[in-house]
């Protein structure tokens, strides 16, 4: 009777053991296919990690292209203002001049002349206002430095997780960058006169706020 | 006597436009590229109104206005400020500092010879 259990116990085994075997055959397909793609993908993500590498390596050159585009146009626009500031005096010199000359002799001509010498300064002052733009695209390019060197930070950190130790190249060394400049990011060249109207129409509010805080006062005098 | 302008602003397009817009009109101009250098020059020289931006290096604008009326000795010095931040918090902000007026970048330098001339003349 015993004999006859362990008999059918070793059949069950037996048939397990068969069953596991079918099972692997079936497997060993798939895990080749799993062995295959990880043969892959290993040079790829090789690949991917090198491009990360040299781009990252490659960022804090371009920070300081984009710093070199700022400090050129910077003295561009300096010369630009110096030369307007000497036509500024010497159109006020012919103006002066101009003026004495209508007293003198009171001609028409005269009179028109001065009248262009007034939309020439007006021209010139258009052209200072423009050249603002300078300083608005400053802020503007000072705030992409500070996203790629964000971005160098983020990136080196990933590199160095994945390569599971310290890579001076992707140290992010703050020299590397130009200075970090104070900017607005949502600084705008926008001549309208929204923001002004917006500013004159809150320093009014505030002055009429203090004009009834010393009403307040004067009648807690009294 | 020319009356003393001092100019904080990082930029020195924003320092030399205001320059020029101000020194035609007879202020002397002073300028420095922060809030910490403008807090340096103040005690050492007399100063008339102070034209000032808000995103600076080192010592920003807010701090500038409000360690100036921290100041009683320049508790009615006038100040202007000059920036490119245009949302009503900012505003509201630089005045509840202690600011006098507020004008927005890019800006009309008559409208700066105005504000000068409002406190300055």
């Amino acid at each position: 009777m015993d004999q006859k259990i362990s008999m059918e116990n070793i059949f069950q085994k037996l048939g397990d053991l068969k069953s596991f075997f079918i099972y692997g055959q079936k497997l060993i397909p798939i895990l080749q296919k799993i062995l295959d793609f990880m043969q892959d993908t290993v040079p790829l993500l090789e690949n991917v990690n090198r491009s990360i590498q040299e781009s990252t390596s490659k960022m804090p050159k371009a920070a300081l292209q984009i710093n070199s585009v700022t400090n050129a146009t910077e003295v561009a626009t300096t010369e630009i203002l110096d030369i307007v500031d000497g036509m500024a005096v010497d159109v006020q010199g012919m103006q002066s001049k101009l003026e004495s000359l209508k007293e003198k002799i009171g001609d028409d001509d005269i009179a028109s002349l001065l009248a262009l010498v007034v939309k020439i300064q007006e021209r010139m002052m258009n052209i200072t206002i423009s050249l603002q733009v300078q300083d608005i695209t400053a802020q503007q390019l000072s705030s992409v430095n500070h996203l790629i060197q964000s971005i160098q930070e983020k990136l080196g950190g990933l590199l160095t997780e994945l390569d599971n130790k310290e890579n001076d190249e992707l140290t992010v060394d703050d020299h590397q960058f130009p200075r970090d400049a104070a900017f607005n990011a949502d600084a705008r060249y926008d001549k309208n006169t929204n923001s002004q109207e917006l500013v004159d129409s809150l320093v009014a509010d505030n002055l009429t706020k203090a004009s009834q805080a010393e009403i307040d006062k004067l009648f807690a005098k009294q | 006597m020319k009356k003393v302008i001092l100019v904080a602003d990082d930029s020195p397009t924003i320092r030399k436009f205001v320059s020029v817009a101000l020194s035609v009109k007879g202020f002397e101009i002073i300028s420095c590229s922060d809030g910490m250098e403008a807090i340096e020059i103040l005690p050492n020289q007399k100063v008339d109104l102070v034209i000032t931006d808000l995103n600076m290096p080192n010592v920003d604008g807010y701090e500038l206005i409000t360690s100036i009326r921290k100041n009683g000795e320049y508790h009615d010095l006038p100040i202007i400020v000059l920036s490119s931040l245009g949302n009503t918090e900012d505003i509201q902000k630089g005045l509840e500092c202690g600011a006098n007026s507020y004008l927005v970048k890019p800006f009309d330098p008559k409208r700066v010879v105005y504000e000068v001339s409002k406190y300055l003349n």
